[in-house]
């Protein structure tokens, strides 16, 4: 079992996929959205919050997502984040990427020597 | 535009990125409190795995371009505030700047006007002139007008040319009314603007149904020309207008460039038919000047041998037209309109204004090395606090970058300015009537760059070595010991030398000129120029053949001149003085020689010597009777007297003008009696030596181009438009061309060109006196700035205050005095070529060879008077404090 170091460290080179798929399933605000990674994951993943925020705001200065602020279910006012059209594409993009990574990686790790 | 909103309201972005991260630590409290864990704990465990609340913002906030310009924006205001403390240095520094800037694009965008992209026309390198060159005559003695069979020869004959186009001069009198004006007027072969390929602004140009015999009679028209006679009024095409006599129809305008032949309008004409226009008139037959284009590949060598094969086998025919020894020059329109010596001039402006720019950013970078020197200890003390090192960069980018943009927009602010000057002063007939001077974007865009990237790059400077310098070690030893000298300070010495002796050969060179320039002005005429109205009035050669019709002409107007209010004299003339007359062989009665004797001689009427106030030596002038009864008498100067008459009395002499035989209506017999010499005046432009002329009556011949002179008694100029009426009052068919006062004369063709190389080279002088000064005083007071640990010692040792000052301006006298021995060198070095644009000055003039270096040295040393006072006023204890 890789460490929590490890996995913060491999966490940075997917948590944009993992924002922009988490924000495609419907728009949420940052704390919804690190609690589902969390969930998702069955705890794999635990962001840490000084990642999270500045990742959030990078991906909408990109203009990957935009932001609104509305009324949660239990009425407080909260950032909801929604993937734009650019998102969506760089999402299919990215989860493209990966799969082609991981296909090659697990071709490796599958050989017989 | 939301992001650029967001700019201008920061605050509401910061209360949002504050509620957003509040918002998740509230969740999860009540997340955790949900879970059963009491409030007080989840708060802090909530707070503690969200970290340092301070940081996650400022992460958020650096992924947001605002905040970046925001920082820079910051950086910015700063630097100028930092700037604005060293106001001297930042002043020295963008003025330094602005003027390298300014004078090289200025400069550079003159000559690319002028001499390397004048003509507007298609493929305009390979368009040549044709000349014939008179091999044992100076280089300027050349023939550029071609008969047409001649030409023919040449078009049919040549393997060098696409296509040749010709255009021949003729005074064209335009009448409307009772008015008569005189247009420049070209005409010219088929295909002409084929061959230069522009399109006409208005209409159409020329075509070739136009040159069929018996198409109605058209013209085109130049830009200026139309502007000035129709005010550009676009109705004026199509219509028709009387030309020589003759209804012409106005079919187009060319574009402001287009100037064919400096002409003022354009005409069709297939030289084929039989030359009805030269049958009568004066050495017609010598009337086309021919251009060329050469064919792919063809160099001028090729096409100037081809041509002399053609020409050689012409000059067996007709000996008579070509002279002994002569060669084909071929020169390209830029070569033949700018000429070689005026071209000289603008290509050493090129080199020195290319080194003022070198000079200028050179003079920067040493500012800007001398500052950084003296910030050393700043930029330690800053990052030893703990400021970054890009935060450093940044901030010397935001100080270079104001510096930078100030010169830069100096500069292009003196560069406009600088153009405009320029082409206001430009003398006339220099330059090509079709170049236009105008800013040259390229060139601007370069020098800004040039400028720009040193600013720059040596604005950055500290904060490399700041990476490269041990800490402790820069904040120990930012006070040099005595004696610290580094391979800096060699480079900043090596600049200032050669900056000194830059300026020093450009002053000397500025002294030459104006003392040339005097020498010009102070030139003893022998004829008084003011008060003169002059004009060449152009006859018509179909009304005005005969020497009676001429007198006609003349006699009624010179009456009608000499009783208006405010004319003192009037008198025909044949030549506007002192610019020669008509040429001609000269033979004495009673002496025999065989070798040429030149003259000039000038067809006048008695008020000639009044006019001029040229001094009567011996006898009498004409009367008016002589003058009106064409008695063959004649005036001569001095030099005509001691040059072919000798000692004995020169009245009564009589002598022959050879030319007078061949002129279409000839003088027979032409042996003229001498009534009077006057004194020498000059008569072959200022600068050449009196040539032996006559005077004869005006009304000997109805041949020769005709003008007026007339003597006021308040300003001229003034009185062109009645001495217009007058004469359209006498003969409303004839024009007054090209009147002008007979100084304005004399400032176009002799001081025009004088003046402006002087205003040129006192501009370089100028700017390069203030690169001598910023550049010794950057220099020195870095040097002060850096010993002021040594100063302090020296005083509190008991040095006085004088002794200080002393040290000070010796350090950088001794610099101006290397630089000043460099530039002397070089002024001698230089001195052949600057003595071909002197007149009645030596090159090695005494007077300013030691004037010259005094003034640099005065300026020198008020530059290192101004550190050496505040090296002066240092105070011992404050300077060793610094320890």
């Amino acid at each position: 079992m890789a460490t929590n170091t490890e996995r913060t460290e491999f966490l940075k080179g997917t948590l944009d996929m993992l924002i922009l798929k988490i924000v495609a399933l419907g728009p949420s605000h940052g704390y919804a959205i690190s609690q589902r990674i969390q969930r998702i994951s069955r705890d794999f993943f635990q962001i840490p919050q000084g990642s999270l925020y500045p990742a959030l705001h990078r991906l909408e200065e990109r203009g990957w997502l935009e932001a609104e602020w509305r009324d949660t279910e239990t009425g407080r006012e909260a950032k909801f984040y929604k993937l734009t059209k650019k998102g969506w594409k760089q999402l299919d993009a990215e989860i493209l990427g990966w799969k082609q990574t991981a296909e090659a990686v697990s071709l490796i790790l599958r050989t017989v020597e | 535009m939301r992001w650029f909103r967001r700019l201008f309201r920061k605050e509401a972005v910061e209360k949002q990125l504050d509620a957003e991260l509040c918002f998740h630590i509230e969740q999860q409290i009540s997340d955790y409190i949900a879970e059963g864990m009491n409030p007080g704990e989840a708060r802090r465990r909530a707070q503690a795995e969200f970290g340092g609340v301070e940081r996650v913002k400022e992460e958020c906030r650096d992924v947001r371009w605002e905040t970046h310009a925001d920082n820079f924006l910051r950086d910015v205001r700063y630097a100028v505030r930092t700037l604005w403390r060293s106001r001297a240095f930042a002043a020295a520094a963008m003025v330094t700047l602005a003027l390298g800037i300014g004078a090289s694009t200025a400069i550079f965008s003159a000559i690319d006007n002028v001499l390397l992209d004048p003509f507007p026309y298609k493929d305009s390198r390979h368009i040549v002139t044709i000349a014939i060159r008179d091999t044992d005559q100076n280089e300027q003695d050349r023939r550029n007008q071609f008969s047409f069979p001649e030409l023919q020869t040449f078009v049919r004959q040549n393997r060098v040319f696409d296509s040749i186009v010709a255009n021949a001069e003729d005074d064209i009198l335009y009448t409307t009314g009772d008015s008569t004006f005189r247009f420049g007027g070209d005409y010219v072969t088929p295909n002409t603007f084929e061959f230069f390929g522009v399109a006409p602004l208005l209409g159409r140009s020329l075509e070739p149904t136009d040159y069929k015999p018996g198409a109605p009679p058209v013209f085109v028209m130049r830009y200026v020309s139309w502007i000035n006679q129709f005010g550009g009024d676009p109705s004026t095409i199509g219509k028709s207008y009387m030309l020589n006599g003759t209804p012409r129809t106005m079919v187009g305008v060319m574009p402001l460039r287009f100037a064919w032949g400096g002409a003022d309008l354009w005409m069709p004409r297939n030289p084929v038919e039989p030359d009805t226009v030269s049958s009568d008139h004066f050495q017609r037959d010598w009337y086309w000047g021919a251009v060329g284009r050469l064919k792919p590949g063809v160099s001028i060598p090729q096409a100037e041998a081809d041509l002399g094969v053609i020409a050689q086998q012409l000059a067996t025919v007709h000996p008579e037209e070509y002279p002994k020894h002569f060669t084909v020059k071929v020169e390209t329109l830029a070569d033949a309109v700018v000429g070689s010596r005026f071209r000289d001039t603008l290509f050493i402006l090129f080199a020195a204004v290319a080194l003022l720019l070198l000079i200028g950013c050179g003079n920067v970078a040493n500012l800007l090395l001398a500052r950084s020197a003296t910030r050393e200890k700043e930029f330690a003390v800053r990052t030893a606090l703990g400021a970054g090192r890009w935060r450093l960069v940044r901030q010397l980018l935001a100080e270079s970058l104001v510096l930078a943009i100030g010169g830069s927009l100096l500069g292009a602010l003196i560069a406009w300015g600088g153009i405009h000057a320029l082409a206001a002063q430009i003398p006339a007939f220099t330059i090509a009537s079709e170049s236009v001077i105008r800013m040259n974007g390229l060139v601007l865009v370069f020098a800004l760059l040039v400028g720009m990237s040193t600013t720059l790059i040596f604005g950055l400077a500290p904060a490399l070595q700041v990476g490269r310098r041990d800490l402790s070690d820069a904040l120990r030893d930012c006070v040099k010991g005595p004696g610290g000298r580094s391979v800096r300070t060699g480079v900043h010495h090596a600049v200032i030398v050669c900056e000194v002796a830059f300026s020093l050969t450009i002053l000397i060179a500025a002294g030459m000129f104006m003392r040339s320039f005097v020498a010009l002005t102070q030139v003893k005429l022998g004829l008084r120029p003011d008060h003169v109205l002059a004009a060449r009035i152009p006859l018509s050669p179909d009304r005005y053949k005969t020497a009676s019709q001429v007198a006609g002409f003349f006699q009624p107007l010179l009456a009608r001149l000499k009783s208006m209010p405010g004319v003192a004299y009037a008198t025909e003339t044949s030549a506007i003085p002192p610019y020669g007359g008509i040429r001609s062989a000269v033979q004495v009665s009673g002496k025999v020689h065989t070798e040429n004797w030149p003259s000039i001689f000038q067809l006048c009427s008695e008020d000639y010597f009044s006019v001029l106030r040229i001094q009567l030596m011996q006898g009498r002038t004409f009367t008016e009777s002589e003058v009106n009864d064409a008695r063959k008498l004649a005036v001569i100067n001095q030099t005509f007297q001691s040059q072919y008459l000798g000692t004995g009395n020169p009245i009564g002499a009589r002598i022959h003008l050879d030319e007078l035989n061949k002129f279409p209506d000839a003088v027979t017999d032409p042996w003229f009696e001498v009534i009077g010499v006057v004194a020498d005046a000059k008569n072959h432009g200022l600068q050449d030596p009196v040539v032996p002329e006559a005077w004869l009556p005006y009304t000997v011949t109805g041949s020769a181009g005709r003008g007026i002179l007339v003597r006021t008694v308040n300003d001229p100029a003034m009185m062109v438009n009645a001495v217009r009426r007058e004469i359209w009052r006498t003969d409303h068919n004839v024009a007054m061309a090209f009147a002008e006062t007979l100084e304005n004369f004399l400032n176009i063709f002799s001081y025009g060109q004088p003046r402006f190389g002087l205003l040129l080279v006192s501009i370089f002088a100028v700017i390069g006196l203030i690169l001598v000064a910023t550049g010794v005083y950057s220099v020195i007071a870095y040097a002060t700035a850096r010993r002021t640990h040594e100063i302090g010692i020296r005083m509190a040792l008991g040095a006085a205050s004088g002794d200080v000052q002393k040290l000070v301006v010796r350090t950088g006298l001794r610099l101006v005095a290397a630089g000043i021995a460099v530039g002397l060198l070089a002024s001698l070095g230089l001195s052949r070529i600057i003595a071909k644009e002197l007149w009645g000055v030596s090159p090695y003039d005494p007077l300013t060879l030691a004037a010259v270096p005094a003034l640099l040295l005065f300026v020198a040393l008020l530059a290192c008077w101004i550190p050496a006072r505040r090296a002066a006023g240092v105070d011992p204890l404050v300077a060793l404090r610094h320890e």
